[in-house]
């Protein structure tokens, strides 16, 4: 049954602002927390929602935030899809920054880089109404495009059994992300914008996907680079719960994920 | 319908990566989950793409992980399908303890709750179904 709308607008109203610090339930186990589920798609949020939370606590000057456009003609397949992941968070940005003629080059590049992997004839409508919600200046609209072409993209990969490749867009939409969010935390510091980056649980789904790569896969240089740097940002966004990362541990979390981003986008990568 | 539904709707049915075709009563689940959710997505709140979903039978609990931000509100929505009488959900944090929600939603067969996360990091979200037969369920997060 549908539930009255009224009866959500009371309990949004009550819920906003509010802190929920007793506990009712039985306390998980150590067990039931290992063997909880966790999914690609669900478990792991996407750089908008990253991007949205940032909104929150400043003004962040998107557009400075923009990097020159990359290759689109990676040889091998993994680096293909951790590139993908770095495009669509690029996307997010361009929607954050509203730049119409950015949006419209990422959605090619994205179109371009999926090509090979199978993916771009469904990607190619999407294209379009990236580059007509552009030109309208729809916004909201296209955020949800951008969210819609991410899992399109994953979908399309597991139906071609390219599945291993998923954890890769994923890994690159969230690094993009993290060093957007950490460049501009560590330049205008405060602890609500570090406490967005605490994120061990993310991290650690993204490493054990790495880690079970198939061997070929895993070997490819940039995938390789992946796996050494998140194992390196572990540690930096993994601070105590009741911790907030100082300014230093923001800019080495932005060192480490800006040097990933930019090393994942070299042709030649040994 | 909010608008907002619609690439979700689209998408119902096809967001499963990798997974065996959807049974029937998945797909209703799913249904069930949407529209509730469509009862608060006028209020700002942005669906997540994706879902969790599975079977579920009475007196079991499924869990799942979610990362959250600090700063965001979260409203988690379960709907199974008619064979489940009630199903409930609760929110853990990650060292495991119980998060208590004030006015959490609970009609038949579906159940949502609200919370504003006090730390970035992970969490857990218990699936339970307390009355009725062996069906599936679908949950679904949005946030603003």
């Amino acid at each position: 049954m549908l539930p009255r709308t009224r009866d959500f607008a009371a309990s949004l109203a009550l819920l906003c602002g509010t802190v929920f610090a007793a506990a009712q339930s039985a306390p998980l186990t150590a067990e039931q927390i290992k063997a909880a589920a966790r999914t690609d798609d669900f478990s792991i949020p996407t750089p908008g929602e990253f991007m949205a939370a940032l909104s929150k606590v400043g003004k962040p000057d998107w557009s400075s935030k923009t990097r020159p456009p990359i290759p689109t003609d990676f040889p091998d397949r993994g680096q293909r899809a951790l590139n993908l992941g770095t495009l669509v968070a690029d996307g997010y940005l361009a929607v954050e920054a509203e730049s119409k003629q950015d949006v419209k080059n990422i959605g090619k590049d994205i179109i371009a880089l999926a090509k090979p992997l199978g993916v771009s004839e469904e990607l190619i409508s999407r294209g379009k109404s990236l580059t007509d919600f552009a030109d309208e200046g729809q916004w909201d609209v296209l955020r949800e495009e951008l969210e819609a072409t991410q899992n399109e993209i994953k979908i399309k990969l597991a139906t071609t059994g390219d599945t291993d490749l998923i954890a890769l867009v994923t890994v690159g939409a969230w690094v993009r992300g993290t060093e957007l969010i950490a460049s501009h935390v560590a330049k205008t510091y405060t602890k609500e914008g570090a406490q967005l980056l605490r994120q061990p649980g993310i991290v650690d789904f993204l490493a054990g996907k790495l880690d079970a790569l198939p061997d070929k896969l895993r070997d490819e240089p940039a995938v390789k680079r992946a796996r050494v740097k998140l194992a390196e940002l572990k540690g930096a966004v993994s601070s105590p719960r009741e911790n907030v990362a100082d300014q230093e541990t923001v800019k080495k979390i932005h060192a480490l994920s800006a040097e990933l981003v930019k090393d994942l986008s070299k042709k030649n990568l040994k | 319908m909010n608008r907002r539904l619609i690439p979700a709707l689209l998408l119902l049915g096809s967001l499963s990566f990798g997974q065996p075709e959807k049974s029937d009563d998945e797909v209703a689940a799913r249904k069930n989950a949407l529209e509730l959710a469509g009862a608060f997505a006028n209020d700002g709140f942005k669906l997540r793409d994706g879902h969790w979903s599975g079977s579920i039978k009475t007196g079991e609990g499924k869990l799942v992980q979610v990362n959250l931000y600090a700063g965001n509100e979260y409203y988690f929505a379960v709907a199974s399908t008619e064979k489940a009488k009630k199903v409930a959900l609760s929110v853990f944090d990650e060292t495991g303890a119980a998060i208590t929600i004030e006015e959490p939603y609970q009609e038949g067969f579906t159940a949502a709750v609200g919370f504003s996360p006090v730390a970035s990091g992970p969490y857990y979200i218990k699936v339970e179904e307390l009355e009725g037969e062996a069906t599936a369920f679908c949950l679904i997060c949005s946030y603003k």
